[in-house]
């Protein structure tokens, strides 16, 4: 296999998928009418209801769903499993059930007058579904932290040439926010100036990555060690170095959480699309060109299948489940159909738009899942950021970049995408704990002490858990919400007397499938942590992480059988003719 | 036969015009968005300092009132429905960048 093939496949799997079968379902079930009021003429307001041009919309839903989920999940399974399954999963399921999910809800919000996921549910199942999908966005929250702040401190750790671009970047971040929203300068120019200085900053890293280097020295001279035991069952430290970058993580994230938004958070999120775009783009034209440029590039080298099981030291890692909540976002993700609902929904202007914009940017997705997928398979070893740089290091080589800066552009652009997302979270996460806490305490309204407290969450579980398993439960809490978003779009299409089937046998395969990597992971977690390692006393800390995820993993499925089971209730009272509505509290 | 060259610049001009649009959404909607939200925040307060009596709550004297009366009126349907509309939480500011 190579990349150009890769690419082929893939290009052509979305454009049947787009034009055979999600086309098919816009016109003759969903029947899309442009000249049906949308909510953004029927309640615009100028600000949340405003008919926007399909072609920005498309672009707002891709940069919002395109993030880093394609890029780890991708990686990560290909490490496992190898990059065939990958392969076919990412692309069968974008195809089956990915634009259903993002396309349904969308439609869903724009019939329902624009209402929130949350509301539709509350309306159409049960208020305690509602509740529910609170809890599951603020386990996914958590989940994403710790994921996200666990690779993330890996990666400035291991490569000494990232840190300097990142520090630029919350520096251009903030000069970003000054000059646009302060001096009034323009938009161009204020992006040719910070988008330059972080790439800059990105480019000499490799320069000056000795005195990184001789830092992370420093700091484990210190001898500070906490162990944890890896997904191989083997037990490995967190050296004081990567606790050093884990603080740096949380600092960068606490400025976005607590400034305000213009200032820090979206200049930052705005400078790291460009770096993501100029990769993403760079990556799939290397990619594709490779084989005639540059051929000793475009061989994957990662085994196409390695092993059904791809489980050790006792635990399980089989296929099914494990590779449908391994990748989430480029197959399907339930966090989309939360955007789709609240944000884009609320601006389409004609109900046509929802195919090109919902069902389009979720198959766009997938391309970057895919380039993240050809990257590892070129690059052949190492997980998480390493691999996608080393593959993105030598996609760029194909235009003559010598590979030490592709590498670290490759690099940097994964930081970037991940941070970015990771200083939102804890932003997010600082709105939960006041939302949820301060009637009883109002000192967590503050917005200080709701950041700190949601930061030493995110360090306790980084600390206390292994990235994998970190990945699959927020891989699982995610799928979990997209069974949830088809639940509602069946229900829906039932009220509306129309055939549910295109999103209920999807909603099956992953409310089944959620449930079963569920038990699995309680399983794994309970055998290669807490049954082998709890009589060592230096592994306490691990021990308790592997218990909270445990309950965390078991919430999960109490909460999937309280929504089938309300969503079943639901289902009884429309087929009988009752109010669709559900009754109050 | 001659190429359609008006045909082919219409195509091209399109072609542009949507690569700018989906530029522009990925890229600064977000930001434009958020300056929209923020500008509808005041306009909201300006309107309830002037208008309070809308809801008993009578704050400036109405001569004040009046004077600016004609031009809030066109606002005050939007005004109305924006403040009144039941939010949630997922409705928090940069929430929609969290996805993927």
């Amino acid at each position: 296999m190579n990349t150009l093939f890769a690419l082929v496949i893939g290009i052509v799997v979305i454009y049947l998928g787009y034009q055979f079968y999600a086309r098919r379902v816009d016109t003759q079930i969903i029947k899309a009418d442009p000249k049906k009021a949308t909510p953004a003429k029927m309640y615009m307001d100028g600000v949340d209801f405003s008919p926007t041009d399909r072609n920005v919309l498309y672009g707002y839903q891709f940069k919002s769903i395109a993030a880093a989920g394609p890029i780890v999940g991708a990686i990560t399974a290909a490490n496992l499993w190898g990059w065939l399954p990958a392969l076919i999963w990412l692309l069968a399921g974008v195809t089956l059930i990915g634009w259903v999910q993002d396309y349904g809800a969308m439609m869903m919000a724009v019939r329902k007058d624009g209402d929130s996921l949350t509301a539709i549910a509350h309306k159409l199942i049960s208020p305690r579904t509602r509740t529910i999908l609170l809890l599951f966005i603020f386990v996914y929250i958590l989940m994403i932290l710790g994921a996200f702040g666990n690779l993330l401190a890996g990666a400035l750790n291991g490569n000494p040439s990232v840190p300097l671009g990142i520090v630029m970047l919350a520096v251009a971040g903030m000069l970003a926010g000054q000059m646009l929203y302060k001096w009034k300068m323009d938009l161009i120019v204020t992006t040719i100036v910070v988008v330059g200085l972080t790439l800059l900053a990105i480019l000499i890293g490799p320069a000056i990555q000795s005195s990184v280097a001789d830092l992370n020295k420093a700091v484990n001279g210190l001898g500070l060690t906490i162990y944890f035991v890896d997904v191989d069952g083997l037990v490995k430290p967190f050296t004081t170095s990567y606790m050093f970058w884990l603080l740096f993580v949380v600092a960068f994230s606490y400025l976005g959480a607590t400034l305000p938004i213009w200032r820090y958070a979206q200049p930052v999120n705005y400078i790291g699309f460009w770096v993501m775009a100029l990769t993403i783009v760079g990556g799939l034209l290397g990619a594709a060109l490779a084989v005639f440029l540059k051929p000793s590039v475009a061989n994957f080298v990662v085994p196409a299948f390695k092993v059904f099981d791809a489980g050790t030291g006792g635990a399980l890692q089989p296929l099914w489940p494990m590779l449908f909540v391994t990748i989430a976002c480029g197959a399907i993700s339930g966090w989309h159909a939360l955007v789709s609902s609240v944000g884009t929904g609320r601006q389409l202007e004609y109900e046509t738009d929802a195919l090109p914009v919902g069902a389009g940017s979720m198959f766009s997705e997938t391309l970057l899942a895919l380039l993240a997928l050809m990257a590892i398979s070129v690059a052949g070893k190492g997980a998480g950021a390493g691999a996608f740089a080393a593959g993105v290091g030598q996609f760029l080589n194909v235009f003559g970049l010598d590979p030490t800066y592709g590498t670290a552009l490759g690099f940097a652009a994964f930081v970037i995408i991940v941070i970015t997302v990771t200083q939102l979270a804890l932003r997010f996460m600082r709105v939960v704990f006041a939302e949820a806490f301060g009637e009883m305490w109002p000192a967590a309204k503050n917005i200080h002490i709701g950041t700190i407290v949601s930061a030493i969450l995110m360090i306790i579980i980084v600390l206390s858990g292994t990235f994998t398993y970190l990945w699959q439960i927020f891989g699982a809490a995610n799928q979990l919400m997209a069974s949830l978003a088809l639940m509602l779009v069946c229900l829906w299409l039932v009220e509306q007397k129309k055939n549910p089937s295109f999103a209920f046998w999807p909603m099956v395969f992953m409310y089944v499938t959620t449930i079963a990597a569920n038990l699995i992971l309680s399983y794994n977690l309970w055998v290669t942590v807490v049954l082998k390692q709890s009589s060592k006393p230096e592994l306490w800390f691990a021990v308790v992480g592997a218990v909270a995820m445990i309950l965390i993993s078991v919430f999960l499925i109490a909460a999937a059988l309280y929504i089938g089971w309300d969503a079943w209730g639901a289902y009884k009272r429309m087929k009988s003719g009752k109010a669709a509505t559900a009754p109050a509290e | 036969m001659q190429p359609d060259i008006a045909f082919i610049r219409n195509r091209i001009s399109r072609a542009l015009a949507a690569v700018r649009g989906v530029l522009y959404g990925a890229g600064a909607h977000e930001i434009v968005l958020y300056a929209v939200r923020l500008r509808s925040d005041m306009e909201s307060l300006f309107i309830l300092i002037t208008l309070g009596d809308l809801i008993g709550v009578p704050i400036l004297p109405p001569y004040y009132s009046l004077r600016l009366l004609p031009f809030l009126v066109p606002n005050i349907a939007s005004w109305k429905r924006r403040v009144l509309r039941e939010r949630d939480i997922l409705e928090t500011d940069g929430l929609d960048l969290l996805a993927g």
